[in-house]
């Protein structure tokens, strides 16, 4: 077979299948790929016409041959999809086509959207992509995709358990974004990271709304691309579609010129499609695109292009910070989750993740901590650690092109990171030290960033995806390694042209008025080139220096963000003291969150109150009076949940306070609180977690679609006495009832209350729970009276 | 229109509102119609009768019991509808409860009337595009004894997954979570209004009125 066939001139592929069996007269209904059993004729018929009309690739009818779909049917995946491709073979049998193992999306959303795990998505694919593949598969289709995670699953299952060539394309709507939210440029340079062999877009839109994505596509990828229309837009009414064969050629012809040199047709296209394709293009050439790789990091819907300064968060790290170290250990993610939160609301552009700590699993952790993050957070990350293994199980699950932190120039680390960065397309920092430790001068610097460089190429890691990091030390120790580093920084940017990763905060330690220094520092480097700065972007002295520099660089155009950041603020004028006759029981009621912690934090530093007695004299009766209020109808459930999170404030001043002085946290007692099997909808319970939280109870929160098992499992290793279970649908109703029922098979059973939508106290007791929640005040009356 | 009073509503919010809560609401539900339009797809099916037994033609679909008996009563056809906020509402909601937790459930309340206002762009414009035909008010799987399991043939007769994104669960769920489908009837007498508040109300399966009988009297 001809190698790389997708490569060369243009390859025309096949049009629908299931409109083609419509017209034939195959009544609709029943899942398609069982016709692979029970119509084996029809479905060899239509592989046949469009092999005959001109394909060089047919697609197998394998779309929805997972095992998820096919759970309930009585047939395997290994039988529909041996059919599958056996048929499409046979069709072809005498034509030039090859045949592809189609996999569609799975029919049910990941994590975090829906409940479905990544690994478990991976090992679906998995198994379709081997039985395709040992049905003599020539290659695998992965398309129709919406959700960029679903597609990165499918491309690495491909890849790691077959040798098959494979295309990938997903479904965008006319504003260039996926039901999911995913963007072209994160689509396209994701999918190219991972090896994926020709990209491109398939179904929900005609040729002609798919041109400009198509152009899109083609400026972002150096891959062949593949555009695979519907005929037109469906009528609303009737749900047909009605583009004719020879205005869908022509329409389809001008992605040609756009740079597209694999063409196919989705729904409503037939055999008589292809036909007027392959009549089009016959005489045609593919057109030459020009793409120049730009440094890019991204998630799905976050593409983020290096072409000006971005700023990378740093707090995320529990070096120097006593309770993020306690939040690892006690694997609080939440807490991880808020720090990240405050960073891109400060203005961060990524995100560095270091949870290396002593006592911390790393594999473990940091894949954990990748999930939480991009559950709620729109940021590319960093993944910062020297431990292999864990960079690998967090760029794994990392949905998106990542960045990795870092190598350096010693041959043993390059070996050993590089094929990792590799395999998962990341970007990769790399410090310019050795086995030999830092160079002292600008010039050594450069030269091992060259190393690097060149390490990175040989790996087939395009050139753009290195950031030279040229080392920040600490001016109060080593005074002429500041200007040492600045002449580095200039060096790597104006020989090798590479972005440039700096960490500021270093350089001020151990001085007084720590941000002044580093701020011009930081101003000096953004001069010399430095486009990456490492920084804390919570003090706005370093995000006002950026800000300025934008503006003087030209980059941030006619000022708007600037403008935009200061427009209304009064320079200089002081900010009014919280405490300004405000008491603390007044502002949690009123829900002020930054004035209860500020409260609570003069009041523990005068040592006007010890932590216990600030929470139990003040912050708790305050809520019991917003409490009452929410009983009686006159505070709503948006203001209960506001003085809550005041009272989060102050616990988290207590905490850091405990934490300073080695004291063993405020903890009133522990409990679980889960939605129940098959419930994926958890703001009920969230809801019950904050108010709890805040009365200082500790809650392992275990999430939504929690099967019975895990729940006996939590119960047991942590002595849990209270556990609390939410169900929203009448269909999950039995689900928490066999939770129940396996948690009073523990010789001493915890107490159990239950509460969310559907549930009533008739059904609390008929369960054998021990407590109903009508809602979450009642949560909190049922803890005080199980734990205190 | 994003209706704030009804998204208050949802959350329990009787009699006067806080000015302060009001404000929030409405900052929440800007921000919300801002970055989010409800998307939906609508079909037509002739309707099948075969004695009692009422079917879409050519989807497999039956609609059994009372509710789509009487609501159906004088329709010919009837119209299938999916709208949905997407998984980008998930996420917002998502990013909200891992900042203020009294914003999300604003925002979730508010979420809930976008989609039923999704619902009734759908119908105006059913409206513009078969004139003359009269529609029955819409209704829900699991609204009177519309059984909920049609759900997964109803996103299907649909191509809901492929045409909006939405996924039906194991346990009958709608993914994303703010996403309702309906029938309406269809036909050529004026069709009475026979349902009240709940049926159009997302919030119904959550509902704490509906759970003791009573509704919120909109």
């Amino acid at each position: 077979m001809e190698a790389e066939f997708w490569k060369n001139g243009i390859l025309l592929l096949d049009g629908a299948m299931g409109t083609v069996l419509q017209q034939k007269g195959l009544p609709p209904g029943g899942q398609p790929e069982l016709l692979n059993r029970s119509a084996p004729e029809w479905i060899a018929s239509v592989s046949r016409e469009y092999a005959l009309a001109g394909s060089q690739v047919v697609y197998a009818n394998t779309f929805g041959a997972n095992r998820r779909k096919l759970a309930h049917t009585g047939h395997s995946v290994q039988e529909i999809v041996t059919a599958g491709v056996t048929l499409a073979k046979q069709a072809v049998a005498g034509t030039p086509a090859r045949v592809a193992l189609d996999m569609g999306p799975l029919g049910e959303l990941l994590e975090p959207m829906g409940s479905l795990r990544f690994e478990e998505a991976y090992a679906l694919f998995g198994e379709m992509a081997r039985c395709g593949a040992a049905a003599g598969a020539d290659l695998v289709a992965i398309e129709t995709m919406t959700d960029l995670y679903e597609a990165k699953a499918a491309l690495l299952a491909v890849k790691e358990q077959t040798d098959l060539p494979v295309f990938v394309t997903m479904s965008f709507d006319e504003g260039g974004r996926t039901f999911t939210g995913c963007t072209i440029p994160s689509m396209a340079r994701t999918l190219e990271g991972l090896g994926a062999d020709a990209i491109g877009l398939n179904c929900s839109l005609g040729p002609d709304q798919l041109l400009p994505l198509l152009r899109q596509l083609c400026r972002h990828t150096r891959l062949p691309v593949i555009a695979k229309p519907n005929a037109g837009l469906p009528d609303p009414v009737d749900g047909h579609y009605h583009m004719a064969p020879e205005a869908f050629a022509a329409a389809l012809l001008r992605g040609l010129e756009a740079g597209v040199t694999i063409f196919g047709g989705c729904c409503g296209t037939s055999p008589e499609y292809i036909r007027r394709l392959r009549a089009a293009l016959a005489d045609k050439h593919p057109v030459p695109r020009r793409y120049a790789g730009k440094a890019f990091v991204c998630t799905p819907t976050r593409p983020l292009r290096l072409d000006g300064v971005r700023v990378i968060g740093e707090r995320i790290n529990p070096t120097g910070k006593k309770r993020f170290q306690q939040a690892l250990l006690e694997e609080d993610l939440d807490y991880i989750l808020d720090v990240a939160v405050q960073q891109e609301d400060a203005g961060a552009d990524i995100l560095d993740v270091n949870v290396g700590y002593p006592g911390v699993d790393e594999v473990d952790m940091l894949p954990r901590v990748v999930r939480k993050l991009q559950s709620a957070v729109a940021l590319p990350l960093q993944l910062d650690s020297s431990n292999p293994d864990a960079l690998e199980a967090g760029l794994r699950v990392y949905n998106g092109k990542a960045a990795v932190n870092s190598v350096n120039g010693d041959p043993e680390v390059l070996a050993r990171i590089l094929p990792i960065v590799k395999k998962y397309g990341a970007s990769v920092v790399g410090l310019t030290l050795d086995e030999h430790g830092l160079p002292q001068t600008a010039r050594a610097r450069l030269d091992i960033a060259r190393r690097i460089l060149d390490a990175v190429l040989s790996y087939d890691i395009p050139r753009e995806d290195l950031w030279i990091d040229c080392l920040t030390l600490t001016v109060s120790a080593q005074q002429s390694q500041a200007t040492e580093t600045l002449r580095a920084v200039r060096a790597v940017r104006e020989e090798l042209g590479l972005a440039t990763v700096l960490g500021v905060s270093n350089i001020s330690f151990g001085l007084p008025n720590r941000a002044l220094i580093t701020q011009s520092f930081l101003i000096q480097a953004l001069n010399m080139g430095l486009t990456l700065p490492i920084l804390n972007p919570n003090q706005r002295e370093m995000m006002d220096a950026v800000a300025a520099f934008r503006v003087l660089s030209g980059e941030d155009r006619a000022c708007r963000d600037y403008v935009e950041r200061f427009a209304g603020t009064v320079s200089a004028a002081p900010a009014a003291a919280p405490g300004a006759g405000l008491e603390l029981e007044e502002a949690v009621m009123r829900g002020l969150r930054t004035e209860a912690g500020q409260l609570a934090r003069q009041a523990l530093q005068q040592g006007r109150e010890s932590e216990l007695s600030l929470v139990e004299r003040q912050l708790i009766p305050a809520l019991d009076k917003v409490g009452e209020g929410y009983e009686r109808g006159r505070v709503f459930l948006p203001q209960l949940l506001s003085a809550a999170q005041a009272a989060q404030a102050v616990f988290e001043a207590v905490r850091a306070s405990l934490a300073a002085r080695g004291g063993e946290p405020v903890r009133k007692g522990r409990l679980v609180v889960a939605t129940v099997k098959g419930d994926i909808h958890d703001i009920g319970k969230n809801i019950v977690k904050t108010m709890l939280e805040n009365y200082g109870y500790e809650v392992i929160d275990q999430g939504r679609d929690v099967p019975p098992e895990a729940i006996l499992e939590t119960v047991q290793a942590r002595a849990v006495r209270l556990v609390g279970l939410s169900a929203l649908m009448t269909t999950t109703l039995p689900a928490m009832e066999e939770t129940i029922r396996l948690l009073h098979s523990l010789p001493e059973p915890p107490v159990i209350w239950v509460g969310g939508a559907v549930v009533t106290p008739e059904h609390a007791r008929r369960m054998g729970a021990d407590y109903y929640a009508g809602d979450a005040r009642a949560s909190v009356e049922i803890a005080r009276k199980v734990l205190g | 229109m994003l209706n704030v009073e009804e998204a208050l509503r949802y959350l329990g919010v009787r009699g006067p509102v806080p000015d302060g809560l009001r404000g929030q609401a409405e900052d929440v539900a800007a921000q919300l119609t801002a970055r989010i339009t409800p998307r939906f797809v609508y079909r037509v099916f002739p309707l099948l009768r075969e004695g009692e037994r009422l079917s879409l033609s050519g989807t497999g679909i039956v609609l059994p019991g009372r509710t789509a008996g009487t609501l159906l009563a004088q329709c010919d056809q009837a119209v299938l509808l999916a709208c949905t906020l997407g998984s980008g509402f998930d996420a917002m909601l998502r990013a909200e409860q891992a900042r203020d937790m009294a914003r999300a459930v604003l925002l979730d309340a508010c979420g809930s009337a976008w989609v039923e206002s999704g619902c009734d762009a759908a119908e105006a414009q059913l409206q513009r595009r078969l004139p003359g035909r009269y529609r029955t008010d819409r209704f829900s799987p699991g609204y009177g004894d519309l059984p909920l399991q049609v759900q997964p043939q109803v996103c299907a007769a649909l191509d809901a997954g492929r045409r909006l994104g939405l996924s039906v669960t194991e346990s009958l769920l709608l993914n994303p979570a703010k996403s309702v489908t309906a029938v309406i009837g269809l036909s050529d007498t004026p069709q009475r209004a026979r349902i009240r508040g709940c049926a159009y109300c997302s919030m119904r399966e959550s509902c704490t009125l509906r759970k003791g009988g009573n509704h919120c009297g909109s």
